[in-house]
């Protein structure tokens, strides 16, 4: 087997998975009870997801060029998802999205409703 | 000469990065189109200068990178495993107070912590540099909790420990309620 078709195989891996996560990611969005938690679905699979999508594409392209572009991809998405997930998070925090049932500990609302503390 | 001072030259320097890279290729003229869009770009949306109190130490930063991996792939799995697992799972929203008060280390720990398995940062509070985050576990007993606490302070300790200065580095040692390692 020449190289050319070993990264052919490892292109094609890492796409699939990377296809795979993202989707399961998109099941995650249905499935899970409150917006908190769909954050971690809506972040963490998605992720690695799209790093190995991008992985396999910069396997498959083999050039410098398109691996500058694939690289500004990735970066951006590590620098924006967790700040986009935390202002999302923190709206739906304090609109009360909450599944209050499924959670078994709260340290914010302690310091939320205390009064002077509310920031 | 007023104007070229108020331009901060390394935002225009990363923005010729970026510009570059999308280009795709290292030639003069995308060098020096990128510095004409990135000037224009610093007078037309000024931004208030960033006081960086940033050093980088190669060890702790190659120690920090290999274990963002690692976490950001565990954490990929672990959320796949937990939305296709039965039933929903306890949650819990932690205080975790963390030790270095800069922006950039609060910041990047922020970041960081997204990427660990099973947390999310919720609220961030910069007066007294606590992370709220979002918990999502198997088991909640107090244990568990307190290990989500720990993991957080560890990757606070990492993070410090690649970026940080040298009194950041200090102050991580010497603030009560921390652990010894």
């Amino acid at each position: 087997m020449s190289w050319t078709s070993v990264g052919d195989w490892v292109a094609a891996v890492c796409l699939l998975l990377g296809a795979g996560l993202s989707f399961v990611a998109g099941v995650g969005l249905l499935k899970l009870p409150d917006t908190l938690t769909r954050m971690h679905a809506a972040t963490k699979p998605q992720v690695l997801g799209l790093l190995l999508v991008l992985l396999g594409v910069a396997v498959r392209l083999r050039s410098w060029v398109d691996l500058g572009t694939l690289v500004l991809i990735g970066t951006f998405q590590l620098m924006t998802v967790p700040v986009a997930a935390h202002i999302v998070g923190r709206a739906a925090y304090r609109t009360g999205q909450v599944d209050g049932e499924g959670l078994v500990l709260d340290e914010l609302d302690e310091r939320l409703t205390r009064p002077g503390k509310a920031s | 000469m007023r104007t070229l001072r108020r331009i901060q030259w390394p935002l225009v320097v990363w923005l010729i990065v970026v510009w570059v890279l999308l280009w795709g290729k290292v030639t003069a003229g995308n060098v020096l189109t990128g510095l004409a869009v990135g000037v224009v770009l610093c007078l037309a949306f000024p931004l208030p200068p960033l006081e960086l109190e940033l050093r980088l130490h190669p060890v702790g930063l190659a120690r920090f990178a290999a274990r963002f991996v690692a976490d950001l792939t565990v954490a990929g799995l672990r959320t796949v495993a937990q939305i296709l697992g039965p039933g929903p799972l306890p949650c819990a929203v932690l205080a975790v107070p963390l030790r270095s008060r800069g922006d950039l280390m609060l910041t990047a720990t922020a970041v960081a912590v997204s990427a660990v398995p099973g947390s999310a940062v919720v609220e961030l509070q910069r007066s007294t540099s606590t992370l709220f985050v979002h918990v999502m576990s198997s088991r909640a007993d107090a244990a568990s909790l307190e290990q989500a606490r720990d993991e957080v302070r560890r990757l606070e300790r990492l993070v410090v420990r690649a970026f940080g200065t040298r009194a950041e580095i200090a102050e991580l040692a010497g603030r009560p309620g921390t652990d010894p390692s």
